[in-house]
Formats: C-alpha cells, sequence, structure tokens
C-alpha cells in the first residue's frame, strides 16, 4: 500500500465524523439557528456510545442512545435559546461547555479504554479495482453517512419538508404568515442537528478511534461548524469539504511517513488551509453566496 | 487523598478562590498544615501513560507522610496562559509544592519558583534551572536503544516507525537511540517518523501509525502518546509496538514488544525529603536505568534468544554506568560527524539534541 492508496483508503472514514456533525448542523442552520455547541455535543454522544459498546450493550444501541442523549442534550440549548430567546451564541457555547463536562465526569472511570470497532464491508468487484479499491472497503457507518448525505440533499432539493425549513430561516415572519410554526420546526431542526452530532460523536469513540479519553474529539466539533460556513449551507460543498480535510489530514501524515522534506507543523496546518481555499474559492461568487445565505441566522424568532 | 480536578471542575473553584484571595490576601500557613503538592498535567490521568506514571510516582510519597501532605492532580490543562494562571492559583492557595508536568510549562513555572522562594517547583522536561526550581527528566533513550535492538531482530521490512508528538530534544533523543540500537542488529534499518503535533489526539495518533504501516513498517514506536491508540491500532494490524511510561500491553496481548517504565517515586521521595527539610537545591535531574527511574518492562516474548542475551548484556552496561547509547563514531542524518569515535555526549548535549542519527529516514521540523 502506498501513500495515496493509504489516503484513498482512509478518507471516507476520517470525513465521517466532521460529516455527520456538519450535516446536523447544517438542518440547524438553514432552519435559521446557530447552535455553537456542536464540540461538546459530539464528547457528549462520543461518552455514551463508549460506555454501552463498553458494557457490551451493542454499536448499535450505542450510536441510538448517543443520538437520542446529544439530541435531548440540545433540546436544552432550544428551550433556552428559542423558548426563552436568549442569546444563541452565548447559549450554544454554554451547552458545548456543558457536553464536554458532562463527558468527562461520566467518563472519568472509562479514561483509556479500549473497545472493538466495526468490521469494514468491501463493495465487490469495485473494491478489487488496483489504487482506489480501498475507497470502497469501509464500516458501515461510512456507507450510511454517505446515504444520509444523499437523503439531506434530496430533502432541501426536492421536498415540501427541505422547503418549510429553508423558508423558515429566509423569512420566519412570512413562513409563520402562511401558518408554519417557526418554533416547533426550530425545536425539530436543533434536535436534528443534536442528534447527527452524537452519531458523529460516536462514530470517533466507538468506530474510528474505538477508544475513551477525556478530550478525543479535539476541535472536531468546531471544524463540523466552519465546514458549513465554508460550504455556504450546501449539502454537496459540505461533504467536498468534509472530504477534503480528511484527506489532506491524512497526506500530511503520510508524506511525514513517506519521509518528504516539508515541516511536520506545515503539513499538520495544511487541511485548514487546503479547505479554507478550495472552498473559498468555489463560494467566491458574492451573488451566490447571498443566495444561499441563511437570513435569519441567529436571529430570535419573535411573532 | 487524591483530589482528581479537571479544569473544568476547577473552573468553579477559581471565582470563589479569586473573592478570598481579594479580601484575606495570602493566608498564613500555620506549622501543623500539611504541604500541599499539586501535580498540573496536560493530558488526563488514565490506567496507563505519562500523567498516570507522574500520579503513580506521588503515591509512595503520600505513603511516607501520610495527612502531612495534601496531594492535588489538575489534568488536562492545555499549555499556555490557562496553565499559567492555575499554576499562579494552586501556589497562591499555599500549595508550597508544585510540579510541572509539561515541558511548555516552563516559563510560566519559572517565574513562579522565582516570585515565590518558599515554593519548590518541578518541571517536567525542561533545562532551566533556578535555587528552587529543578527540571527533571526520564533517561527514556537508555530503554528505547534496547527496545531497537528488539525491533529490528523482529521487523521483516526493516522498516520501522514512530508516531511521535512533538520534535523536542527529549522526543529526538527517544528516536536517535532507538535507531542507533536497531542499527546493531541490522545496519540497514530505515526508521520513519511521524510528527502528529500534538500531545493529545487519539484519532490523529491512529491515523499516523497506520500511515507508517503503509509505509511497510513493522515495528513502531509510540512516542508520548498518553493513550493506547496506537498501541491498539499496531494489535489489530499486527505489527509490534512499545510505547514509554506504563505498561500497555493489556491492549495489545500479541504484538507488544515492551515498555520503557518510569517510576517517579525515588526523585519525588527525594524531592519532598529535601523541601521539608529545608535543603532543597534546584538541579538538573536526568535520570535513568542506574537511579532506578528507567526500567524495560514486559518484553515481548517473541524476541530471538540470542538478541535477548545481547540486551540483557548492554542493559546491564548501562545500568552500571559503562555503557551509553550515544557513544561515537554516530553520524548525523545530514552526514556530518555527530559524536566523535571513543567519546561520549555529555548529558547537557543530549537533553538539547536537535538532530536526527543517520537512519531516520523523515528529515526534522525546523
Amino acid at each position: 500500500m502506498n501513500a495515496i492508496e493509504f489516503i484513498l483508503a482512509g478518507m471516507l472514514a476520517a470525513a465521517t465524523p466532521f460529516l455527520l456533525a456538519a450535516l446536523g448542523e447544517l438542518v440547524v442552520e438553514r432552519a435559521g439557528v446557530l447552535n455553537l455547541g456542536v464540540e461538546g455535543l459530539m464528547a457528549f454522544g462520543a461518552m455514551l456510545a463508549f460506555i454501552i459498546v463498553y458494557h457490551d450493550g451493542g454499536h448499535l444501541l450505542a450510536f441510538v442512545a448517543a443520538g437520542l442523549g446529544s439530541a435531548v442534550l440540545s433540546l436544552v440549548f432550544a428551550v433556552v435559546a428559542l423558548g426563552f430567546r436568549a442569546n444563541q451564541v452565548a447559549t450554544g457555547l454554554a451547552i458545548g461547555i456543558l457536553g464536554q463536562g458532562l463527558s468527562a465526569l461520566f467518563g472519568k472511570s472509562y479514561e483509556s479504554l479500549t473497545v472493538k470497532g466495526l468490521p469494514r464491508l468491501a463493495l465487490p468487484w469495485l473494491s478489487e479495482i488496483p489504487v482506489v479499491g480501498g475507497l470502497f472497503i469501509q464500516d458501515v457507518v461510512v456507507w450510511l453517512s454517505l446515504a444520509a448525505t444523499l437523503a439531506i440533499w434530496a430533502t432541501f432539493a426536492n421536498t415540501k419538508l427541505g422547503l418549510v425549513v429553508r423558508a423558515i430561516g429566509e423569512n420566519p415572519k412570512a413562513a409563520h404568515a402562511i401558518g408554519y410554526s417557526v418554533v416547533t420546526v426550530r425545536f425539530a431542526a436543533v434536535a436534528f442537528g443534536g442528534m447527527m452530532a452524537g452519531l458523529a460523536g460516536a462514530y470517533a469513540a466507538v468506530v474510528y478511534t474505538p477508544l475513551w479519553a477525556d478530550g478525543m474529539i479535539a476541535g472536531r466539533g468546531w471544524i463540523a461548524i466552519a465546514l458549513v460556513v465554508f460550504g455556504t449551507w450546501l449539502t454537496g460543498r459540505i461533504f467536498l469539504g468534509a472530504c477534503l480535510f480528511g484527506a489532506v489530514s491524512l497526506m500530511g501524515l503520510g508524506a511525514q511517513a513517506t519521509g518528504l522534506d516539508v515541516p511536520s507543523q506545515v503539513l499538520a496546518s495544511l487541511p485548514h488551509l487546503v479547505t479554507i481555499l478550495v472552498l473559498g474559492i468555489i463560494s467566491a461568487d458574492r451573488r451566490l453566496l447571498k443566495l444561499n445565505g441563511v437570513a435569519s441566522l441567529g436571529e430570535p424568532f419573535e411573532r | 487523598m487524591l483530589n482528581n480536578l479537571t479544569r473544568r471542575t476547577l473552573m468553579k473553584g477559581v471565582a470563589a478562590a479569586g473573592l478570598t484571595g481579594v479580601l484575606g490576601g495570602r493566608v498564613a500557613m500555620a506549622a501543623d498544615e500539611p504541604l500541599g503538592i499539586t501535580l498540573v498535567i496536560p493530558s488526563p490521568v488514565g490506567d496507563v501513560g505519562w500523567g498516570h506514571a507522574l500520579a503513580a510516582g506521588l503515591e509512595p510519597v503520600k505513603a511516607a507522610y501520610g495527612d502531612k501532605v495534601r496531594v492535588t492532580v489538575i489534568e488536562n490543562i492545555p499549555e499556555g496562559p490557562d496553565a499559567d494562571r492555575i499554576m499562579n492559583k494552586t501556589v497562591s492557595d499555599g500549595n508550597n509544592f508544585l510540579i510541572a508536568g509539561s515541558f511548555g510549562y516552563q516559563n510560566g513555572a519559572l517565574q513562579i519558583a522565582r516570585r515565590n522562594p518558599a515554593v519548590t517547583v518541578l518541571h517536567a522536561s525542561g533545562f532551566q534551572v533556578a535555587p528552587n526550581f529543578s527540571p527533571f527528566a526520564a533517561k527514556y533513550f537508555q530503554g528505547t536503544y534496547l527496545l531497537g535492538m528488539a525491533a529490528a531482530a523482529l521487523s521483516k521490512t526493516g522498516k520501522l516507525g514512530s508516531v511521535s508528538a512533538f520534535a523536542i530534544p527529549e522526543l529526538i533523543t527517544s528516536i536517535n537511540a532507538f535507531t542507533l540500537g536497531a542499527q546493531v542488529v541490522n545496519p540497514d534499518v530505515e526508521v520513519s517518523v511521524v510528527w502528529v503535533n500534538s500531545w493529545f489526539d487519539p484519532a490523529k495518533e491512529q491515523e499516523a501509525a497506520k500511515a507508517l504501516m503503509a509505509q511497510k513498517c513493522d515495528v513502531i514506536f509510540s512516542n508520548a502518546q498518553d493513550t493506547p491508540s496506537v498501541i491498539s491500532a499496531c494489535e489489530e494490524a499486527g505489527v509490534y509496538a512499545f510505547n514509554l511510561n506504563s505498561s500497555m500491553k493489556k491492549y495489545a496481548p500479541k504484538t507488544y514488544l515492551g515498555c520503557v517504565a518510569t517510576d517517579w517515586s525515588p526523585f519525588f521521595k527525594a524531592s519532598v525529603d529535601a523541601h521539608v527539610a529545608g535543603t532543597f537545591k534546584g538541579a538538573n535531574a536526568f535520570l535513568g536505568v542506574s537511579d532506578a527511574v528507567v526500567e524495560v518492562v514486559d518484553w515481548n516474548p517473541d524476541i530471538p534468544a540470542d538478541v535477548m542475551t545481547r540486551i540483557k548484556a548492554i542493559e546491564a552496561k548501562i545500568a552500571d554506568g559503562s555503557f551509553s547509547p550515544f557513544t561515537g563514531p554516530i553520524t548525523k542524518a545530514d552526514g556530518s560527524e555527530g559524536v566523535a569515535t571513543g567519546t561520549t555526549l555529555p548529558d547537557g548535549e543530549i537533553v538539547a539534541m536537535d538532530w536526527h542519527v543517520k537512519g531516520v529516514a523523515t528529515p526534522l521540523p525546523k
């Protein structure tokens, strides 16, 4: 296996935690809500999932619990930020810190323990192609995240539900005037975002790096939020950004392993630089940015 | 009792403590107050790893002094202003013995020592010395040299790898000695290094291990990782691996090569004794096999018996001081002379090492 095969084989799995969390945040922001607590929601989900797998509860239950647990935690955000119309930035940060604190607290006795990950499934035929074959040998969660990406893209593009969520993000007053409950839809969006962040955390703790350590999310939640913004709230670009980020971070490690003479600090910052650059270039069209941007993002809704 | 605080639980106390600080100034310590010992570390304390080794090193101190000491471990403190603030707080709370458990705490910890002559500070992996400030470091290189010999004997590809945290002298020295030891058994061995530029990012560490495996490295040195991220990934892939500080054999029952274990208790005990007696004198504490601080444990039974005999012979020579891994001739990676034939690198140059030996394939980041 050479460096290119290594990057191709690992790219999708490396992207999955970012992708899941960013897709969730995309739905939240599309509905006009800014939830900055993703990092903490991921950590909370990761901790729940790890504890369940560690006690032989199985991966399925772990993912369900992580999704539900983080969704419930994100509803605390919804009650404060949407119900009581508190500042969304401050509330999101607070919930994020709460999630990290809770994960550290309940995860304390599991520190540095390990569990078994999930087996990888190979797609017939495709996985036997030389060089790119590794791309088609992934665990089931990766395949499901790709399906979720398609589903969310299709929902926004083709369904009434998608249009309602977008309308509420664009102009909540108008949406309200024609009879949609802005707060209900926003609550649902926040819960969905929380669930996705929980799943992302679960993936990180019981599949990708099957161990628990306080702080293991290591800023991935923040990168997910950044991906949504740099992906200009478009599902396809967020997917691209997540893959790019995953691929370039693996590239940095692969390049060092092959002995390339580039300072490792530069390689470590490359994923950030390249992702910002590429997504920046493709979203350089300001007219398009205005079109895709969410008009009421972060503003509390008052009838 | 050991108080395990996390940064977050500490935050709650900061406000209250700040208030008492303002109102009462520093509370004078009564003579019968227990000696407050605070250990600050950058990662969480687990069952294994650097933080665990430091915390475990304080156990004999607690056993010896009982309720005459009060030990607080503050974990998960990133290097930087946050750490300075927390170390300042713990000292102003009356804890007169501070162990700053990471290289990056150096400047903040040194300032504390200068401002508070009554406080004794031990600082991990640094080089600054003051009358009440001792840097301490383990001669990991003595152990990694021995494991390098074992690694070269077991490697089929002749390629070894290391997942390393930051390119600081301590870690560079470990990699160099690992390479030199490997060359004793196989002169053509090649060592690749991946710097993850983080003390703590299990996912990235595991990715780095996989990147090395993709380059056909079949023995991997987990250099300064606090979780079994690298070790467990290696077990899964059937690749031999070893680490520093405390044994991770339970995470890799088949492919665990060994552990360069550290036992800080003799040093911590001696330093606390000196502090209590008022005789503490800051000095560079660079401790190894002969100080009973470093020991290689959990050797893998797959290591061929003849190689094991050679390893044990060299281990004995390191222990009695008649051999150092950094004995010339040693060539640097750039081809220039590192250590001249017949001379041995003094400790002062070992702790400041900023070059790779020939055989390390990855260029050193500048």
